[in-house]
């Protein structure tokens, strides 16, 4: 079944019947017979400025000297095209396709579930390590071109296996056109990586994408928690993310002042130099967005780090900062039951069913095993006694 | 109303519940399974819930936060299920899976339409849901709740009843204080006081869609966990639920 015929530069397009994914405001479809692109309609009749924004967008190449790794997908979803109806309306734009498997949310490293089913074997720190890299680069040459990310979250940007980053919704980005000096404001933001002066409303700024750039990292560190979760002492009953923030309550600063959920983890797994620049940014840098750390000072900390990640020798996809004597996520493990990385390991399941006759002979074939084995141990303890 | 559902954590589920401090996004479905719904519904609802369920596993996003409990009221009573177990309602542990580890319920559809004793299960094991998340220092989205029937509510022997009336102020304040927000959604023959009682529980969030669109109604409940992951405003999710309200099943069309 198919859905609706739009035009991109006067080609007629046909939509798929259903959208990949929708929202509130719009939805984004594929196109039938090329899946190397995606078109984003949106759901009310989007005004003026909206079209002169993406017409405006059509015309500029943001990052466009960046030296390209030939593994690399673009940092941009930038728009493509627009798309028009039969009656040449103006409906939404064209984009290159970033979709799973290959690309998938960042909140996709964020649950374990999820990073073994997309990511399996390679989704340890490290690897979280080098998407958050990748993720103050992006920022930092997304500021270096006048951009504003704006609405700036874990689920519009996405990762591929190599853990490049990819921000998806370039139409809600802020920027001033060059030629006009007409300034083009972010209208959206998500309230779990809003600071709180855009909670209130004010305007997107390069240090509001600060403060959403450090939960980021931070919760990539962290495997996924957000360092302002956790129900303060002294809240209401329906105490939210936003209202910590608001509120500057963050347990990676004032552990007092919160109840930690069981199994957090903890905020010593970050490197001192990673773990300063998480204090700043969520102790004074939440009401001082001048105080935030920059992308700049992000990737220069993480730099020092990457060449000094240790494996540890017990379990797979258990690696950690130089910093630490032990492996954090084996003794996570020990006290909770949960490794963060690994599958949970099953409770042996007692089958009442007889085994096979055939099988007879093979089930000593262990215990011969053991019995050798204590043999030895035995006698190593009697050479042992007599030496 | 004493909670039948204390806050107590059965140690096997542990490993999941501790998974990452993620704010929770509790959602119940309290779904009609009494006798009218018998033959095609109840079989569309149950292969609706299967494809749903595989959507919600697979989706990065809403796994991260929702966890899922279902209320069933049909048979001789009502029922809340964890995952596809029918739980003992003297056991006292809560229906809620975290979204990757839900497991869809098949249901059969029979008996009467305590739907007034349904909802007050579904507010229940939500208020117990919260203090238990917030006990463990785990914060929560606006709870959604989404109640699917064809039918008016009846009494324990089948016999229609105005019982639901004492719902009323319950359900106004609790939206009123954005406690959870009720979806009300009415399907097949549902008739004009079915209707009416709907739009008395949910004054913003009913509507009667002709057939059976579970599918698409469990995807507008997708779509509005996302809208509140997002922090998105009021108009958003009425938009979202005018979408649904509106939208053509493809079988008319």
């Amino acid at each position: 079944m198919t859905g609706r015929t739009v035009h991109l530069d006067g080609k007629p397009v046909v939509l798929a019947e259903l959208p990949l994914k929708g929202g509130g405001q719009a939805a984004v479809f594929p196109v039938e017979g090329d899946d190397t692109i995606v078109v984003k309609l949106y759901r009310d009749r989007p005004g003026p400025d909206l079209e002169r924004r993406l017409a405006r967008m059509l015309t500029m190449s943001p990052l466009a000297a960046r030296p390209t790794d030939a593994n690399q997908s673009p940092e941009l979803a930038w728009p493509t095209a627009i798309a028009r109806g039969p009656d040449d309306a103006f409906l939404g734009y064209a984009m290159r396709r970033f979709g799973e498997p290959q690309h998938v949310q960042l909140v996709g490293l964020f649950t374990r579930a999820q990073r073994l089913r997309l990511f399996p074997d390679r989704a340890d720190w490290r690897f979280l390590l080098g998407v958050s890299w990748n993720l103050a680069f992006m920022t930092a040459r997304m500021h270096y071109d006048g951009l504003v990310i704006g609405d700036f979250s874990s689920s519009n940007v996405v990762v591929d296996a190599n853990g490049f980053v990819t921000f998806l919704d370039c139409d809600s980005i802020a920027f001033t056109d060059p030629g006009t000096g007409e300034h083009f404001p972010c209208l959206m933001h998500t309230t779990d990586y809003s600071s709180p002066e855009r909670q209130s409303g004010a305007a997107a700024t390069p240090e509001s994408d600060n403060f959403a750039l450090a939960v980021l990292i931070y919760q990539l560190l962290t495997a996924g928690n957000h360092p302002f979760g956790g129900v303060p002492h002294d809240s209401t009953s329906e105490s939210t993310v936003k209202d910590n923030i608001a509120a500057s309550v963050s347990y990676v600063v004032r552990p007092e002042a919160v109840v930690i959920p069981r199994g957090t983890v903890d905020p010593s797994v970050l490197p001192p130099g990673l773990l300063t620049l998480a204090h700043t940014a969520f102790g004074p840098g939440v009401h001082a967005p001048a105080a935030r750390p920059t992308p700049e000072v992000w990737l220069r900390a993480l730099d020092q780090e990457r060449s000094h990640v240790q494996a540890c020798p017990t379990r797979p996809l258990h690696t950690y900062g130089s910093h630490l004597p032990t492996c954090p996520w084996c003794t996570r493990a020990a006290v909770t039951g949960h490794d963060v990385f690994n599958p949970p390991v099953r409770q042996p399941v007692p089958v009442p069913v007889a085994p096979p006759e055939d099988t007879r002979g093979s089930r000593f074939g262990p215990l011969k095993v053991v019995g050798v084995l204590l043999l030895v141990v035995l006698l190593l303890i009697l050479l042992d006694h007599l030496s | 109303m004493h909670s039948e559902y204390p806050p107590t954590l059965p140690a096997e589920y542990a490993d999941i519940e501790f998974e990452n401090n993620a704010q929770r996004l509790p959602l119940v479905l309290c779904l009609d399974t009494s006798s009218s719904m018998a033959g095609a519904p109840i079989q569309t609802l149950n292969d609706a819930l299967a494809d749903w369920t595989r959507e919600l596993h697979d989706d990065v996003s809403l796994s991260y936060s929702v966890e899922v409990a279902v209320i069933t009221f049909g048979g001789r009573g009502v029922g809340a299920w964890r995952g596809p177990q029918l739980l003992d309602p003297r056991t006292p542990m809560s229906p809620f899976v975290p979204a990757h580890a839900f497991q869809a319920p098949r249901f059969t559809a029979s008996g009467v339409t305590l739907m007034t004793e349904a909802l007050e299960l579904a507010m229940q094991v939500v208020a117990a849901r919260k203090a238990e998340l917030r006990a463990s220092g785990l914060q929560y989205y606006r709870p959604q709740i989404c109640l699917v029937t064809d039918g008016l509510p009846t009494d324990g022997t089948g016999h229609m009843t105005d019982s639901w009336h004492r719902l009323l102020p319950v359900l106004a304040e609790e939206q009123q204080a954005r406690r959870f927000r009720l979806y009300a959604i009415g399907v097949g023959g549902i008739t004009d006081r079915g209707e009416q009682v709907l739009q008395a529980f949910a004054p913003k969030f009913n509507a009667r869609i002709q057939g059976f669109p579970f599918r698409e109604l469990l995807q507008m409940m997708s779509a509005s966990a996302n809208a509140e992951q997002k922090g998105a405003g009021d108009e958003v999710f009425e938009k979202i639920f005018s979408q649904f309200k509106t939208q053509r099943p493809a079988w008319e069309s």
